[in-house]
């Protein structure tokens, strides 16, 4: 096991870097500049000129990697051109944000998906199975921003019981954040009433985020629970008369579970990645906004190092699922 | 069973969640502030605001596009982060509020200096401590105008106001010299004349920073400033930064030691980014925020008139217009002034305001507003074109075009964008597409991203016909037509390749022009001139309003968009 994570680990390294030259070369293939973006209606060529001078955007292409490059490799990750702040410091603060809403999305739907999964399958061919299944197809086929601002219409404006946007309500709770988890930041300011009004505005963003992961994971845990019931050792569990609750814990769902993990590995790869229309919709300050913006400015190092972090947590979520294979099923083994 | 106990218990906490909630739904002031003070009877004013007795305490959450593209204000031109930074930092004088071309002192208690000369003379106040301690006066004052005159190279490029007021940076600059004659004395001397010295440092970046704290923050260091992302204590505003979280909040204290009138009423400011205009309107609704900037015109009647909102309308201080450019492409029927005064013709502004901007804004004759102070003396003589399809007809046919060989003419707008003199690109291009086509125009159309794609080739005089439009930075009509239409190297500008004999010399002559009614005869000049050869078609001066709970009170809006949050207060009814 800890061969494959080291080796896991070391491919790493040529990912990473094949990654920031097609990142560097998709980005200035982009038209337009962060020069452009800055000066907006004043944007003469003159101005231009001066901006781009001063962002080391004039120099030729190989030499604007190499310095990225040489920054990099020194742990520096650059600077946003827009807004001169550290990408990293920038990246820190967000990312929490983005965490909360992730978790939020994924819990709800492995806690809604898995058992609907379960409870179709244990009843294949039967109306409650058809009703599940397009249910789910709904779920994977209905746009993010029309269920967002449904939600958002319905439960914060028509029947307003949960906020409409934010992360917590600041005229009731002024939080100050010091791990920009605000559930936990709210418990550090002593603010339990915080804690209550951080997971109420986490409701919304998380039902609409989580709807399609929920589909996803409902029909991979029903067709995955299919196939372990005609299994000999499902018959012989009943025949033996074990419990029906032991049969679906210990028999059927750990057995079926091995690609719903899979699954669920994928989608919160997929979700740390950011949402960016969830993000917009509900005004949550994550990741996903924060690279969609530096994209439409042009800001190459955020895109640039922004995205390189963002495939690096990608892959190292997926090297913890493969290594949680080895838990849920001894007889794989990584060698 | 277990199933279903899962989704019980699931299900169950939800309902305890909403429930535990409903008492914590964003309150108004009154619920989650004791009213502090009396209150006074507040009755709505004839423009929409309301008035009474002000009260301290409560926290406004005011919803804006977005936050600051940075926190040292010499580094930023855009509005949004202006909202921000001017609650905070603060400059020798500023635009008494609602005009555009009074000035009133801030730190500075009074100056002398004319336009015609080069020395201004300026007393501060006494006094005045900026919020770390640090005691104001003419040293930092000079440590200030130093700083940017030596701009590194690479903070040039963000330093936009900077440059363009005083020309350029370096010792070569507009400014010769700026010297602490004695504690709370500063004498500025310039190169030459300048009439928009005054108004120019009028602009948040000028605002004073406290000596300490650029000290502290490695501010003349670009690679190692912080003084545009750390929350600092730099300025000597009504609001202190108390903190600072990019793309979530921007949280702002009252100062209790404002050298003001009064103290700021409001406890706190927090200002929350929500770039989608449909989405501040819901937060508004939805009771998340207490106001917002820039209402798009459709959504205006949700505000205005209805129950426990209000709506502050803001005189535009912008124009819309439609770039013309004789020479964007090879033989273009705008080469003949005749097409071109058909263009102007055939567009009916009356019919864009009443279907774009919810009949707020006013049609524009001229490129500078009425709310200029220039507006009567530039706008004499300047050739004005009403809206007749009927002489657009006629001035096509004596060009030689008619029904078997209409013009063909390219026309460009941006997407993904707004701005408050063109709340829909998309729209009023198809509005005026319309027009053209029903004035015997064959038009080719086509868009391009805003920022990335658009203005750069706009700019680059790629576009026959193009929207752009211009919010003015101080009142003069250098920041009009003189960055418009001014000439480089004997070049007039690509976008429009605007070069109608004389306007070099006329535009050169205003310039240096600096008696008021002298200047404001030679800028006429250059109206004429560019009206008259239809450079440009000028279509609408848009009005933009904030969007209010009615319990907010006092705020006051300025026609170039800056205003202070001072005066605001929550009624707490």
């Amino acid at each position: 096991m800890t061969k494959f994570i080291i080796r896991r680990l070391l491919l790493l390294i040529p990912i990473l870097l094949g990654l920031t030259l097609l990142i560097f070369v998709f980005t200035r293939l982009l038209p337009g500049d962060p020069a452009t973006t800055i000066l907006g209606e004043r944007a003469t060529p003159e101005n231009m000129a001066i901006v781009r001078e001063a962002l080391g955007l004039d120099r030729p292409l190989h030499e604007q990697y190499l310095q990225y490059m040489g920054g990099l490799l020194q742990g520096d990750l650059g600077r946003s051109f827009i807004t001169n702040r550290d990408v990293v410091d920038d990246f820190l603060q967000r990312f929490p944000a983005t965490i909360e809403l992730s978790v939020a999305a994924i819990l709800f739907a492995i806690a809604v998906g898995i058992p609907l999964g379960m409870y179709t399958a244990k009843r294949r061919g039967t109306w409650v199975d058809s009703a599940g299944t397009v249910v789910s197809l709904i779920g994977i086929s209905i746009p993010i921003f029309f269920l967002g601002l449904m939600l958002k219409w319905l439960f914060a404006i028509q029947f307003p019981i949960l906020p409409d946007s934010g992360r917590i309500d600041l005229v009731d709770y002024y939080v100050p954040r010091v791990t920009n988890f605000m559930t936990v930041d709210a418990l550090l300011a002593g603010e339990p009433g915080g804690v209550i009004d951080a997971l109420r505005h986490l409701v919304l963003p998380a039902l609409a985020l989580g709807t399609i992961p929920l589909a996803v994971i409902m029909r991979i845990t029903r067709a995955s629970v299919v196939d372990v019931l005609n299994e000999d050792y499902v018959r012989t569990a009943h025949a033996k008369g074990l419990r029906e609750s032991v049969v679906d814990g210990r028999h059927i769902l750990r057995n079926a579970l091995l690609p719903v993990v899979t699954v669920i590995g994928l989608q919160t790869g997929l979700l740390l990645g950011g949402a960016i229309l969830t993000e917009t919709i509900f005004t949550w300050g994550g990741v996903g906004r924060w690279i969609y913006d530096a994209v439409t400015a042009r800001d190459y190092q955020i895109i640039q190092s922004g995205v390189l972090m963002l495939a690096l947590i990608f892959v190292l979520v997926n090297l913890v699922v493969d290594i949680s294979y080895g838990f849920l099923n001894p007889r794989i083994r990584h060698s | 069973m277990r199933t279903w106990r899962w989704i019980s218990v699931f299900a169950v906490l939800a309902l305890v969640l909403v429930a535990c909630g409903q008492q914590g739904i964003s309150q108004p002031a009154e619920e989650s502030d004791p009213p502090p003070a009396e209150s006074g009877d507040a009755e709505p004013t004839d423009d929409g605001s309301m008035d009474g007795e002000p009260q301290s305490g409560g926290t406004l959450v005011f919803g804006g596009a977005a936050l600051a593209a940075s926190l040292d204000p010499a580094l930023t031109s855009d509005g949004e982060s202006f909202r921000i930074l001017q609650q905070i930092y603060e400059p020798l004088v500023d635009l008494v509020p609602g005009t555009v071309d009074e000035l009133e002192g801030v730190l500075a208690e009074s100056w002398t200096g004319e336009p015609e000369g080069t020395e201004y003379v300026f007393t501060l106040k006494e006094g005045v401590t900026f919020h770390d301690g640090t005691p104001f006066n003419a040293e930092a004052v000079k440590v200030n105008f130093d700083r940017w005159q030596n701009f590194a190279e690479e903070f040039q490029g963000n330093a936009y106001y900077y440059g363009a007021v005083m020309d350029g940076f370096g010792a070569d600059n507009l400014i010769e010299s700026v010297e602490a004659t004695d504690e709370l004395t500063v004498t500025i001397t310039l190169r030459d004349p300048s009439p928009t010295f005054l108004y120019g440092i009028a602009l948040t970046p000028f605002s004073i920073v406290s000596p300490a704290v650029l000290e502290a923050t490695n501010a003349d260091d670009p690679t190692a400033s912080t003084l545009g992302t750390e929350t600092v204590q730099g300025g000597t505003g009504p609001f202190v930064m108390e903190e600072y979280i990019p793309d979530d909040s921007a949280v702002l204290a009252r100062n209790e030691d404002y050298h003001g009138e009064h103290t700021a009423y409001l406890d706190r400011l927090i200002i929350r980014p929500i770039s989608d205009p449909a989405a501040r309107l819901q937060a508004l609704q939805g009771g998340s925020i207490q106001g917002f900037d820039l209402i798009a015109p459709g959504d205006r009647s949700a505000v205005d008139g209805v129950d426990g909102f209000q709506l502050v309308n803001r005189s535009s201080y912008n124009t819309l217009y439609l770039g013309v450019n004789p020479t964007a492409t090879d033989d273009s029927p705008l080469q003949d002034l005749a097409v071109r005064q058909a263009v102007a013709h055939a567009i009916d502004r009356e019919a864009l305001i009443e279907a774009f901007y919810g009949g707020g804004g006013s049609p524009a004759d001229i490129f500078l507003p009425p709310t200029s102070g220039w507006f009567d003396s530039v706008g004499e003589g300047a050739e004005v074109y009403e809206f007749d399809p009927g002489a657009a007809q006629t001035l096509l046919e004596d060009a030689g075009f008619g029904a078997d060989n209409p013009p063909t003419v390219n026309f460009w707008y941006p997407t993904e964008v707004t701005r408050p003199y063109m709340p829909d690109p998309r729209g009023l291009h198809e509005a005026v597409t319309t027009m053209l086509e029903d004035a015997g125009f064959t038009v080719e159309t086509g868009s391009a991203i805003w920022g990335t794609e658009y203005i750069p080739a706009a700019q680059a005089g790629t576009y026959d016909l193009w929207f752009l439009g211009w919010t003015g930075d101080y009142d003069d009509p250098s920041n009009w037509y003189g960055v418009h239409f001014g000439f480089a190297q004997g070049e007039p500008a690509a976008a429009f390749a605007c070069d109608p004999e004389g306007l070099e010399a006329a535009i050169d002559e205003a310039e240096a022009t600096l008696e008021e009614g002298a200047r404001g005869a030679a800028w006429s000049e250059v109206a004429q001139l560019v009206h008259n050869e239809v450079c440009f078609v000028t279509l609408v001066h848009g009005d933009t309003a904030i969007a209010l709970t009615e319990e907010v009170r006092g705020y006051v809006a300025n026609p170039t968009g800056s205003e202070s949050f001072v005066d605001v207060w929550l009624s707490g009814e």
